[in-house]
């Protein structure tokens, strides 16, 4: 039988039509017979014809229901996969934000220490000029054989205090690009190394001055001298621009300056504490909890990109293996606490 | 007799039965876990009520978004119920009321209507 016409012949509910139609005759059967018998078996077959349509519709309900749920089951996947691929991308812009997040602040380190080295070279530049200008009159005197004993004495002592000054400035701004270009290898390059604590957050926290001064801010570092910690150095200087950073442009109104402090000590052996504090105007409670989201800011449209101190709990909780908590209050200021081990076993992911 | 009213769940329709008014509504999803708990008491109020209202106008609207196949069963079985009120002289005007994009929904008050004799069957698309 071709399939056409074995589908069109095809009936779900044959085998209760053909019962109904034996019932049929079974009336027919009793025509003549017990009257009771026969209204009986006449609504037992209503009964059944009943039973039948409503079995019908059943099956169609239930027809109905499961292609609705195969087919709100279809959009659920769909909707999974856009879900899915839409965290994917979002997780890629969230990576590549911090990233660039990074890399602003460490434009506003290298424009600090070039602010900072600024004053010597060009305090070094007028004294060499002064200097010069001083050995071209004595040039001529020596040639028109005109030098005085005063005229002599007074460049020496020119001489020796521009050189005096020319030195003291060249090895400042030597200094300063060495500890910068410490902290900037140290940003870019995540490695591992010993460092001495207290000399690194001296030097982060000088390539972070201007902005400070600027300010009008006061920092105060209290950090045992020679203590040494193996980790990673980058992660460090980030976490502590982040929060001078944060403080500066958050914790105070405009000309209003403040004292920040980084108070470092050891709890245990092998454990170091870091404070950070300010006393700018604090946290609102409100916000206290989720200030380590990625993302959050008060300061949206105003240049904040709400990642600073996401970062910084990425790099306590990720390299430093440590762990961050902060203390605020309306009005009185903003601590942070981190406590991370004096050597990091490395067994986190360096990347940062 | 005292009116029954059920506010809706999550899985079980509104019941407002109004019944010195003669109005009956049910309203909503129905896919209870036990079709007795939601349809015993509403089958028990039902049968008392069309007992003593030979004569009167009743009113029952069906405002169903979603059943599930016991559901379905139950509703079928009410409509028996009401035809044969209706037999008995109980004037019975059924609204089964459907979404206008409901297509499955017009067509299972199509087919469930099917059965009804005696009780004014509307089929009437909600507004909006």
């Amino acid at each position: 039988m071709p399939e056409k016409e074995a589908a069109a012949s095809f009936n779900l509910f044959d085998a209760e039509e053909r019962v109904l139609a034996d019932a049929v005759a079974l009336r027919g059967r009793l025509a003549d017979g017990d009257p009771e018998l026969r209204t009986g078996v006449e609504a037992l077959a209503e009964a059944y014809r009943r039973s039948v349509r409503e079995q019908r519709r059943l099956v169609k309900v239930s027809d109905r229901l499961q292609h609705q749920l195969a087919s709100v089951n279809q959009e659920l996947v769909k909707r999974r996969a856009q879900a899915e691929e839409a965290l994917a991308r979002l997780k890629e812009a969230q990576e590549t934000l911090v990233q660039a997040e990074k890399l602003a602040s460490l434009g506003a380190l290298v424009g600090g220490v070039a602010h900072e080295i600024n004053t010597p070279v060009g305090i070094a530049l007028s004294c060499a000029s002064h200097l010069a200008d001083a050995t071209t009159h004595m040039r001529k005197l020596f040639e028109a054989d005109d030098i005085g004993v005063e005229d002599f004495e007074r460049y020496m002592e020119t001489a020796s205090d521009t050189t005096q000054l020319i030195l003291g400035n060249c090895e400042r701004a030597a200094a300063l690009i060495r500890s910068f270009k410490q902290v900037a290898v140290d940003r870019t390059s995540a490695e591992r190394r010993r460092f001495e604590l207290a000399s690194y957050i001296a030097e982060t926290l000088a390539s972070l001055k201007p902005r400070i001064r600027q300010a009008g801010h006061r920092v105060d570092i209290d950090c045992p001298p020679g203590l040494m910690v193996e980790g990673y150095p980058g992660a460090l200087s980030q976490v502590l621009t982040n929060f001078v950073m944060n403080s500066i442009v958050h914790g105070y109104d405009e000309g209003q300056s403040g004292r920040l402090s980084i108070t470092v000590d050891e709890p245990a052996p092998d454990l170091i504490r870091l404070v950070y504090a300010d006393d700018g105007r604090g946290i609102a409670e409100e916000h206290r909890t989720r200030i380590f989201d990625p993302f959050f800011t008060t300061r949206r449209g105003a240049g904040g990109t709400g990642l600073g101190l996401h970062i910084v709990y990425n790099l306590v909780t990720g390299p430093l293996e440590g762990q961050l908590s902060v203390d605020s209050e309306d009005g009185h200021g903003t601590r942070f606490t981190l406590v991370f081990p004096r050597q990091a076993s490395g067994s986190e992911s360096p990347v940062f | 007799m005292e009116n029954l009213m059920i506010a809706a769940t999550e899985r079980s329709p509104e019941v407002e039965f109004d019944f010195a008014a003669g109005r009956l509504s049910l309203k909503g999803e129905s896919y209870p876990e036990d079709a007795s708990t939601v349809f015993g008491p509403i089958f028990a109020a039902l049968e008392r009520f069309l007992e003593q209202v030979e004569g009167r106008d009743v009113r029952f609207d069906f405002n169903l978004i979603y059943f599930n196949s016991s559901s379905a069963k139950a509703l079928m079985n009410m409509f028996q119920l009401l035809d044969g009120a209706a037999e008995r002289g109980v004037k019975i005007e059924v609204n089964w009321f459907y979404a206008p994009d409901d297509e499955t929904m017009q067509e299972f008050g199509e087919d469930f209507s099917e059965d009804l004799e005696h009780v004014t069957f509307n089929l009437v698309a909600t507004g909006d």
